[in-house]
């Protein structure tokens, strides 16, 4: 991260009030000419957005109704850019961006929200709400208003290059004894993750829960791609495919942590980037990123799911679906699919890796979100609420009857471990890499 | 014929026009280059969006709430009537209105809708939590606007306070929550866009599958 960026994303963290207002005025005017400007706008208030919206359906009180969290952001655009804002607030409910609003913002457009934008899908007149409230965090952001624990793993994003703050010698550790496990489990010597090894056609990034805590996925997906011949590799420095700058809403953090995985591929002289099952690590990369940058990538960029589905249809690898013979149903992680455009390859691998695999209802860009999204996992304070909003995508999974949950994101694998827990659904979470390994012939 | 009130009513109207495009203007700011690799149809999107998107089957505020989206589709059905018997008013004021029954049934349906939605505001504690005064404002504009249109079709009201109220509800068009007239479809447009980019849309699965 260059000194300009440094400055650029942590200088909103200051005391004056006078400047964190100017701040905050010189967020939403940019919001007020980016995305979310022509949805200021649509919302009529009419609140029949409720039902399309898993916070609200699990705790259906006024503030958590989509139109109202929306109209919370909007108040702010209409005091500064509209005419009857400036002449009269009160008639059209505008509010200046007073250090108390955005205190109040904070619990609207962080804790009551995960910006999954289901119910924009859904809304009477097409009203972004997720964009609305992401310009609200864009808002809170250069205000320096972000959640602590979700300040903080940005911080250690942009400190350490990973959100966990895996120093290089523990990746490198981790890969070892990962290496070994593989190398007895394939009955190949030559099985391994490979890490900082230049001149390889693919760089892959993954979610630092994978190194950490959930080390089988990554496994998995060096052992599918050993067996698809691949050349590939890991950087021990910048590998990680997250990017909380999304969720906090600091673009100028979210475009350092994108510039500096990007760098370290063209630095290995990869061909390619793989992105693993991370939503909203995907839709940062895949989408926001070069927008973030203000420039193309010179390196292209997919998901592992788009590569997995090139393998099993080019013959790269064989798989019997008869291994995976228990029930399996497919989570839709928001940022992945209703934001990343990544619909059909997750389904057609499982219907080749699994015999019995059934859809959740609703499905695909109707997905219900899992409540973990939009940084939630980060912040303790409403760990409760997400929890609680979580029953929504319980119920879907218990109406299948499945016993596996292929989950392709980390990040709502972790709250649906949660959810199995508390609803009891006596299921198993999995990456669809698993899935994959699971199935492979030898 | 009816000069000076002709003259408000189109005065009112050039005042829409012009602002409700200097507002979009803002909003595009010049536009935004997308520097990500597009992967779908953005027209094909947009079109979705604009039509099967809008049906029940793929909205669920439509599909949940099939009375309110009846009601809903009822005023805007007014509205579309009550402006083009003010266009030709405004351009004919010596002609009959238009369609009188038709015109006249239809825009009395719609002033049904329009008190009915305005006193659901008043009376639901979820809906009045999100409200400010402009909401109940636009509704009696547009309610009073589709009840000149009504009795103007009727023959009731003659053709000069009928274009009073054309002039003021063009006014106001504008300033508060009536613009959604133009950013309704807009919005609907830039979220088409963006997921027909990516290849999220169009989709041919509703919220039921
Ligand atoms: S977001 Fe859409 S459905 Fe919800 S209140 Fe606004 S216009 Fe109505
Ligand atoms: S974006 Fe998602 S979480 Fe936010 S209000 Fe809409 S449905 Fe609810």
């Amino acid at each position: 991260m260059s000194e300009k960026e440094q400055d650029e994303s942590t200088a909103a963290r200051v005391s004056d009030p006078a400047e964190v207002a100017r701040m905050a005025r010189e967020a939403l005017r940019s919001a007020a000419r980016g995305l979310a400007a022509y949805h200021f706008d649509a919302c009529v208030r009419c609140g029949l957005c409720g039902e399309s919206c898993h916070i609200y359906k699990t705790d259906p009180v006024p503030e958590n109704l989509p139109g109202a969290k929306a109209a919370k952001v909007a108040s702010f655009f209409r005091r500064y850019h509209t005419a009857l804002g400036r002449i009269a607030p009160f008639l059209v409910g505008a509010r200046a961006l007073t250090p108390a609003a955005l205190d109040e913002l904070v619990e609207a457009a962080y804790g009551r929200c995960t910006a999954c934008g289901r119910c924009g899908l859904n809304c009477s007149v097409g009203t972004d709400v997720g964009a609305i409230m992401r310009a609200g965090r864009n808002v809170l952001a250069a205000a320096g208003k972000v959640p602590p624990n979700l300040q903080a793993v940005v911080d250690n994003q942009l400190e350490t290059g990973n959100q966990m703050a895996i120093p290089p010698e523990e990746l490198r550790d981790t890969a070892a004894w990962i290496s070994d496990d593989l190398r007895l489990e394939m009955g190949d010597d030559d099985a391994k993750v490979h890490v900082d090894e230049p001149g390889k056609r693919v760089v892959y990034l993954v979610n630092p829960r994978e190194v950490k805590f959930f080390p089988l996925s990554l496994m998995a997906a060096a052992g599918v791609f050993h067996a698809a011949g691949e050349r590939w590799t890991m950087s021990s420095r910048f590998y990680d495919v997250t990017n909380y700058g999304l969720y906090s809403g600091d673009d100028p953090a979210a475009a350092a942590i994108t510039k500096q995985a990007v760098e370290e591929a063209e630095r290995l002289g990869a061909d390619e980037i793989v992105l693993s099952e991370c939503g909203h690590g995907f839709r940062s990369f895949r989408w926001e990123g070069p927008n973030w940058l203000g420039e193309k990538y010179a390196v292209p960029m997919r998901s592992v799911l788009e590569l997995l589905l090139e393998y099993v249809r080019e013959g790269r690898i064989r798989v019997d679906p008869a291994k995976n013979p228990a029930r399996v149903t497919l989570h839709d992680p928001c940022n992945l699919v209703r934001w990343g455009g990544i619909v059909e390859p997750q389904r057609e691998i499982l219907r080749r890796v699994t015999s019995d695999f059934v859809e959740m209802v609703p499905n695909r860009e109707q997905n219900f979100c899992c409540g973990g999204g939009g940084g939630m996992l980060s912040m303790s304070e409403y760990g409760d609420r997400r929890v609680a909003s979580g029953e929504v995508k319980a119920e879907q999974i218990r109406a299948t009857g499945a016993k596996i949950v292929a989950a392709p994101c980390h990040n709502c694998a972790d709250q649906l471990l949660d959810l199995n827990k508390k609803y009891r659904l006596g299921v198993e979470i999995k990456a669809v890499v698993e899935l994959v390994y699971e199935a492979l012939v030898l | 014929m009816l000069v000076i009130e002709r003259i408000v009513a189109a005065a009112s109207l050039a005042w829409a026009a012009a602002l409700l495009l200097a507002q979009l203007l803002t909003a595009w700011g010049g536009g935004r280059k997308d520097y990500s690799v597009r992967a779908g149809s953005p027209g094909r999107a947009v079109l979705f969006n604009l039509t099967a998107a809008m049906a029940p089957a793929h909205k669920e505020a439509a599909r949940l709430h099939p009375g309110k989206f009846a009601v809903g589709v009822a005023l805007h059905v007014g509205v579309a009537v009550a402006v083009v018997e003010a266009l030709v008013a405004m351009v004919k004021p010596e002609a009959a209105p238009l369609w009188p029954a038709a015109a006249g049934t239809l825009a009395a349906l719609s002033v049904a809708a329009g008190l009915y939605l305005l006193v659901r505001r008043a009376v639901s504690r979820t809906l009045r939590a999100m409200s400010c005064p402009d909401d109940y404002v636009a509704a009696a504009v547009t309610s009073g606007f589709i009840l000149a249109a009504a009795l103007y079709g009727f023959g009731v009201l003659a053709t000069s306070p009928f274009l009073i109220f054309t002039a003021v509800t063009f006014f106001y068009l504008p300033l508060g929550k009536l613009r959604h007239a133009l950013f309704c479809p807009v919005s609907r447009v830039d979220l088409g866009r963006r997921l027909g980019y990516r290849g999220t849309y169009p989709t041919l699965r509703g919220t039921k599958s």
